[in-house]
């Protein structure tokens, strides 16, 4: 029996996500002869899912005029492919202007060609407003698959094999892990249900952090010029890429001149080149500032939906809007922003470690979310990317910590997918990501006979492995975990079972807010502890 | 979600090495099904909102059917021309579903008996819903049958079994298309199992109730018929022959009582309350006004048949002197007598091309009439059948029940691809048995999965189809591949056809895709719309042309392989 015992904790000492779900479908494929198998296996997984969240309904279905973000993205392939550059950032801005940077107008561009070549009618300028075939929609949501296929699939899967090389993982463990990220629920319903194309700007993202892994720095730099590029909401990651980058050109191991030359040239070249069309093409520097000016609409109040930030949820106690002119409210949130991430770009421009990035990236994603100016409900997501990026690690804490943010993460994200017809999307989405890791463990029946026992079918896992649920191993988070979980259960039920107060008709979403605020803010606080306990750690301690 | 894969250490160890060897935690496994139920449950409930066939309002208007009318008006109800023509099990069994149909679904018209179903998305989840859980049968006989498979065998069992519960036909079919295939083919999966392990009574319970349910099983009838007289009622152990009288003591007339018994009272109680009303009910089920081949053209013989005739139709009528050439050798009854003759012959039926075809016309080719389908199945089935009397033992009986639905699909009459799974099911449990065998099981999987495309026939669905069989065929063909027993004899494999059927499975991506770009793009360019069909018949022809081959290479080993057949047990 010993031995036995000994072998099993070796093994989650080894894997990820031991004895899940996700480990047990995964396991048959461990001999060396079939582990390539493995990657074509998750991969085609993670777009049968995408296809399949995509049946259900998007942003905006049937809800004229002004419908959503599906019209929003299908508006711009219409306009950057019959229109000028000149006339992208200023056309009709009260219906869906533009107003992401150039790479998402490039991308439309390129979109809506082959639309154009498949069907001229879907993206026929002004005609085209508000159309919504069958055919539309499935090619619409095709786009999205190929820009996962091509951006943030192989992104991740390369991610985790580099880290999975460098720590010793196995194989079959490196994708393991890439599949728990690949089947993160909240970035698949955003995408494929309400329709959008992050995977892209996180895609790009990641790439960058492969290239820092890979130490090409400057390759590094222009992947993530690029991501900003896509989406300015890649900004939330910017102190730290920028504070790393110097730091490795600065002092890490010595002053690098053609390094720092390298990744400054990188960075400004690549930024030229986004904007190069709109300057050349587009009549010159009135352009490029009114894109920016789009991009950034400061005009624009401290938050425009309910989102759980720290803004949103305090503005029930202090109106902000009646107390402070709106440039002060600028000023502060700026203020309170560059608090929040101040230590994590001191900690990572001191401590330039590659098994820091992710925490960093964490913290200081997480403090924009929480502190910034005009943050969405949907930019959730840029902070959850690095925290699920560490479904790599094989901490159990870790693992539990991340787990349990994204779904609280995607549980603030609720009342918006339930806005767009998505109830039945997120809560299988829900229910199976959590299961897939192994979350619903717990509640293997005993009463059930044993060869229905749910659990590992096919893997080879001890009879006598205790399988556990994520919750960490200190009392506080678990209890803590625990009743944010229950918080959340009550919270749907009661907004399943009865409408919001009619004087309050929004409180079921302030409620929501408030909960994951809180989270949020708890777990800003972990990763913050982690990040400063990093340093003394290696890359195989992540 | 992940729903797949399947327990194959056995890829790093040759199966014949002995128990011993294997690492204790192997024993340990537990082959349960569950995790790949829970994970196909997710996949099956995200597709609820999908498309679904006419098939859907079927189901409904039987729901509504056997709620609303007595037992006596079932088989004559005709408001909707989805009449009922299934089996009474499965009237009782959608009587037995209607009463659980909640008042909101009930409200939004699912029992409404009316010419076209009006109804909602509360229907829908109600109806998708008794599709999954009706499914669970099948889950729990796979359970069984991996858990009453020796220990030896429970890799290969679970690979069977779990093959089966995630089969794309099975996902299409019926949680896309909308049927209760998985269900219904539960009972027959019984009788297999029951038959495995040699309880030769359950086998024909299980086969009776199966086909109770849906009268397709009738095709595999042959099979039981003599596999189950050979096993169980006839005894030739000691068998000496005097005179003919002895030819009596042959038979086990107790065991036949006992199982005619008990099929005629299953028979009995499903069509005993129908009895005054049976040539109503066998009208119902066994339509032979409808024609040769079904609404879209099945991949079997007679889509090659057709394609052929097409071929010569062309090739004489722009080649006036092929048909001097030919009718010289062929007398006009089998020929037409002129080509003014053939192209009158084409006036009068000019819709053979379209795709929906009622009545299949031949312009040059013989007519095919449904005796003549019939006695070609027939044969065929006896072929497969005759071996069973010399040696009745499991593998044999799987194998000729294979061969049995094979034949009765490529040469039946109004075949539907649907009934490709009567194949591929019984094919999953013999494959295992011997490597040997993959290709041919590869060549009917894949063109048989392929074959089903055409019926989601949405370009929404088109993603989802082609990346779940790709996947399951990735899967399972590995799986199988290294879990199937290597017998002996390995060398006498054609290498080269192994070659040639795998090249035939990956070109039949292009064929996909190369179809759903045409059909896509045929707006845009007359021409293509003039073949709207051609997209059709290229699944057919190609689709039939594997299955055909894969029929001759089983057929091939069944008859002339002997340690294929050997029994190891």
């Amino acid at each position: 029996m010993a031995p036995k015992n000994k072998e099993a904790k070796r093994n989650t000492v080894e894997e990820s996500f031991y004895a899940s779900p996700l480990y047990d479908f995964l396991y048959p494929f461990r001999p060396a002869g079939s582990q390539w198998l493995t990657e074509y296996v998750i991969v085609l997984f993670a777009l049968i899912i995408g296809c399949a969240v995509g049946h259900g309904s998007y942003s905006g279905q049937f809800s004229p005029p002004m419908f959503g973000d599906f019209e929003a993205q299908r508006h711009w392939m219409e306009i950057t492919q019959h229109l000028a550059p000149s006339q992208w950032y200023w056309f009709d801005l009260e219906y869906w202007g533009l107003d992401y940077p150039p790479l998402t107008a490039y991308h439309s561009y390129v979109l809506g060609k082959i639309g154009s070549f498949i069907k001229p009618e879907w993206f026929e300028l002004n005609e085209s407003r508000g159309i919504e075939t069958p055919d539309l929609k499935t090619f619409m949501r095709f786009t999205v698959l190929l820009s996962e296929g091509l951006f943030y699939i192989p992104a991740v899967v390369y991610f985790t094999k580099w880290l999975g090389k460098h720590r010793q993982k196995s194989p079959i463990g490196q994708f393991i892990s890439a599949a728990a990220i690949l089947f993160q629920p909240s970035l698949m319903l955003i995408d494929h249900g309400h329709f959008q194309y992050n995977c892209v700007m996180l895609g790009l993202t990641v790439y960058a952090i492969n290239s820092l892994f890979e130490e090409f720095y400057a390759v590094a730099a222009i992947c993530f010029v690029l991501s900003i590029c896509f989406k300015q909401m890649a900004l939330y990651y910017a102190p730290i890429f920028f504070a790393y980058l110097l730091s490795k050109s600065l002092f890490s191991p010595r002053f690098n001149f053609p390094r720092l030359f390298a990744i400054a040239v990188a960075t400004v070249l690549s930024f030229a080149a986004m904007y190069a069309p709109l300057y050349i093409f587009g009549g010159g520097l009135a352009n490029v500032i009114q894109s920016v000016h789009r991009i950034f609409p400061f005009a624009r109040g401290i938050f425009e939906d309910k989102v759980a930030n720290f803004w949103c949820v305090t503005n029930v106690f202090f109106k902000y809007k009646n107390i402070f002119p709106q440039e002060q409210l600028q000023l502060y949130s700026l203020i309170a922003t560059m608090l929040g991430f101040l230590p994590a770009v001191i900690v990572i421009f001191l401590y330039p470690k590659k098994h820091i990035i992710c925490y960093a990236l964490a913290t200081c994603s997480m403090s924009f979310y929480l502190f910034s100016f005009q943050v969405h409900e949907k930019t959730i997501l840029v902070p959850l990317l690095p925290i699920t990026l560490l479904y790599t690690s094989s901490n159990w804490d870790v693992l539990s910590m991340a787990n349990w943010i994204n779904n609280v993460g995607l549980f603030t994200l609720y009342p918006l997918l339930k806005k767009d017809g998505l109830t039945l999307q997120y809560f299988v989405c829900f229910t199976l990501s959590n299961w897939l890791l192994g979350n619903f463990s717990f509640v293997t029946p005993k009463f059930l006979p044993k060869f229905l026992t749910p659990g590992p079918s096919v893997s080879s896992v001890d009879i006598n492995y205790r399988r556990r649920s994520f919750l960490p191993s200190n009392v506080i988070w678990k209890i803590i975990i625990v009743s944010s979980y229950t918080a959340m259960g009550v919270l749907h039920v009661v907004d399943f079972v009865m409408g919001p107060p009619v004087s309050y008709p929004d409180l079921w979403v302030l409620l929501n807010c408030a909960l994951g605020f809180g989270c949020f803010t708890l777990f800003w606080l972990w990763s913050y502890y982690m990040l400063f306990t990093m340093p003394r750690k290696t890359l195989q301690q992540l | 979600m992940k729903a797949s894969r399947l327990g194959t250490d056995d890829g790093e160890k040759k199966v014949g090495k002995k128990e011993a060897e294997k690492p204790v935690s192997v024993m340990n496994r537990r082959f349960s099904l569950w995790n790949f139920w829970i994970a196909s449950l997710a996949l099956k409930l995200l597709l609820m909102p999908d498309y679904f066939s006419t098939d859907f309002d079927v189901h409904r208007n039987w729901l509504a059917i056997t709620n609303e009318l007595p037992l006596k008006e079932w088989y004559y109800e005709k408001t909707s021309q989805w009449t009922l023509d299934y089996p009474p099990f499965f009237a009782y069994f959608e009587w037995l579903l209607s009463q659980f149909v909640p008042k909101i679904v009930k409200e939004d018209g699912a029992l409404d008996i009316v010419e076209i179903g009006q109804f909602g998305w509360p229907t829908v989840v109600f109806q998708r819903l008794t599709v999954i859980f009706s499914e669970v049968l099948l889950f729990v006989v796979l359970q069984v049958f991996v858990n009453t498979s020796s220990a030896t065998e429970k890799t290969r069992s679970f690979v069977v079994a779990s093959s089966i519960v995630l089969s794309p036909g099975f996902l299409m079919i019926d949680h896309i298309h909308f049927q209760y295939n998985g269900f219904l083919f539960a009972p027959l999966i019984a009788s297999i199992v029951a038959a495995k392990h040699k309880k030769y009574m359950w086998c024909a319970t299980f086969y009776a109730i199966a086909l109770c349910f849906k009268h397709i099983f009738l095709y595999l009838a042959p099979c039981y018929f003599v596999f189950l007289l050979r096993a169980y009622v006839l005894n030739f152990k000691n068998f000496e022959f005097k005179s003919y009288k002895d030819l009596i003591f042959i038979v086990q007339w107790k065991h036949l009582f006992k199982m005619a018994s008990v099929v005629l009272g299953i028979f009995f109680i499903c069509f005993g309350p129908f009895l005054y009303d049976l040539p109503q009910v066998m009208t119902r089920l066994f339509p032979f006004s409808r024609g040769l081949t079904h609404a879209y053209w099945a991949p079997n013989f007679w889509a090659i048949y057709s394609f052929l005739d097409k071929i010569l139709t062309f090739v004489m009528l722009k080649l006036p002197y092929v048909h001097a050439f030919a009718t010289k050798f062929i007398s006009p009854p089998l020929i037409p007598e002129s080509l003014d003759d053939l192209k009158e012959r084409l006036v009068q039926n000019n819709s053979g091309t379209k795709g929906l075809v009622q009545d299949v016309f031949f312009a040059i080719l013989p007519q095919i009439s449904p005796k003549l389908t019939f006695i070609l199945t027939m044969f065929y089935q006896a072929l497969a059948v005759i071996p069973l009397l010399f040696d009745p033992s499991f593998k044999r009986f799987i194998g000729s029940l294979t061969l049995c639905g094979l034949s009765s699909y490529l040469f039946g009459w109004h075949v539907h691809e649907k009934a490709i799974m009567l194949v591929i099911v019984p094919f999953s449990f013999l494959v295992v048995c011997d490597r040997r065998l993959l290709s041919s099981f590869m060549l009917v999987a894949a063109a048989g999965y392929v074959s089903l495309f055409p019926l989601l026939y949405e370009h929404q669905d088109f993603l989802l189809k082609c990346l779940y069989t790709i996947a399951w065929c990735i899967i399972y063909f590995y799986a199988f591949r290294k879990t199937s027993q290597l017998t002996t004899s390995v060398e006498r494999r054609v290498f080269f056809l192994d070659r040639l059927s795998t090249i035939y499975i990956f070109s039949l991506l292009p064929l996909v895709i190369g179809v759903q770009f045409f059909e896509v793009m045929n707006w845009k360019y007359l021409s293509f719309q003039k073949f709207e069909f051609l997209g059709l018949m290229a699944y057919s022809i190609y689709c039939s042309l594997g299955i055909i081959s894969a029929w001759i290479g089983l057929s091939w080993m069944y008859n002339f392989d002997e340690p294929l057949w050997m029994t190891n047990e």
